[in-house]
């Protein structure tokens, strides 16, 4: 510590490895946060539902979608990334997941939140096995802090039917 | 307040003169200088002020940064916690980077120039020194 250049560098890395720590805290206590998120999702209209030229059901859907995500925000969240996918199986696949809508939520205001959308991204199918095939449809979250750990869960949403013939 | 200023300048130069001798002879031309010569204060620590400086800045970083992470905390703003905890760097830095005059309460001391003459410095045998490895034939 004997010269000036010697005790600025040492308050530089020791105020930054204190920084560090301060940040693991921060996302340490992101644990603490209880999450009742809660989402309810009715599909409002089939408006296309067709056999592509390559032989895939393709669906298109007016969506209702309306959730409560503001318990999911802490002080160390930069944003959620929330997004819905449609699950359902076929007999070539056990399990197929479509995403049909995403959104980000920049603050706890706008968490709470009610649209009415049609899907965003295209529901296709690998093959054409949508005709009457039960889905669910399953909100997903990603919670993104400032610093340290991602949270990701999910909401299931069971009972949805495609009708039985294309319109 | 320019008296703080040009305190601070001389400390981080002094710093520099440790490495750079050119700068003394920029600043021997400078008046600020000049003035910290007239007003005779320190530029430099002593060993019991480096050991208390090195104090102050790890415990006032690690108190101020619970502090600040409290404080953080209970209002839910992740911007304050890093916003107090600058300010607080930069204030520990004020407080323990410059030569104040706290850290040179125990100033060395040195011999008297007179004192010093009558012990000259052992000169350097000028003896071949060289070891010749055996070469082998």
């Amino acid at each position: 510590m004997h010269s000036f250049g010697y005790r600025a560098n040492a308050l530089l890395t020791f105020s930054l490895t204190i920084l560090a720590l301060m940040c693991a805290m921060a996302s340490v206590s992101d644990n603490l946060n209880s999450q009742s998120p809660t989402a309810t999702v009715q599909v409002l209209n089939v408006n296309r539902f067709q056999k592509k030229s390559n032989g895939d059901d393709e669906v298109g859907i007016t969506l209702d979608i309306s959730a409560d995500l503001q318990s999911l925000f802490t002080w160390n969240t930069k944003q959620v990334f929330v997004f819905l996918a449609a699950e359902y199986s076929t007999p070539k696949n056990s399990l197929n997941q479509v995403s049909l809508w995403d959104g980000i939520i920049p603050a706890k205001e706008d968490a709470k939140f009610s649209i009415k959308t049609k899907n965003k991204y295209r529901f296709i199918d690998q093959g054409s096995n949508l005709r009457g095939r039960d889905f669910n449809l399953s909100l997903h979250w990603h919670v993104m802090p400032k610093t340290g750990k991602m949270f990701a869960d999910k909401l299931v949403l069971s009972g949805y039917r495609l009708p039985e013939s294309y319109r | 307040m320019s008296w703080i200023l040009s305190y601070v300048l001389s400390s981080f130069l002094d710093g520099c003169l440790n490495d750079m001798h050119f700068w003394c002879l920029f600043v021997l031309s400078c008046d600020r200088f000049v003035l910290l010569r007239k007003t005779n204060l320190p530029l430099r620590m002593d060993w019991e002020g480096q050991k208390l400086a090195e104090q102050w800045m790890q415990i006032m970083l690690v108190v101020f940064a619970i502090g600040a992470f409290i404080t953080g905390f209970f209002i839910s703003s992740f911007s304050l916690m890093v916003y107090i905890y600058g300010g607080s760097v930069i204030l520990t830095g004020l407080l323990t980077i410059p030569n104040w005059p706290i850290f040179n309460r125990h100033p060395l001391k040195w011999l008297d120039p007179s004192e010093a003459e009558k012990h000259p410095k052992p000169q350097l045998t000028t003896s071949s020194v060289s070891k010749k490895k055996p070469t082998k034939k």
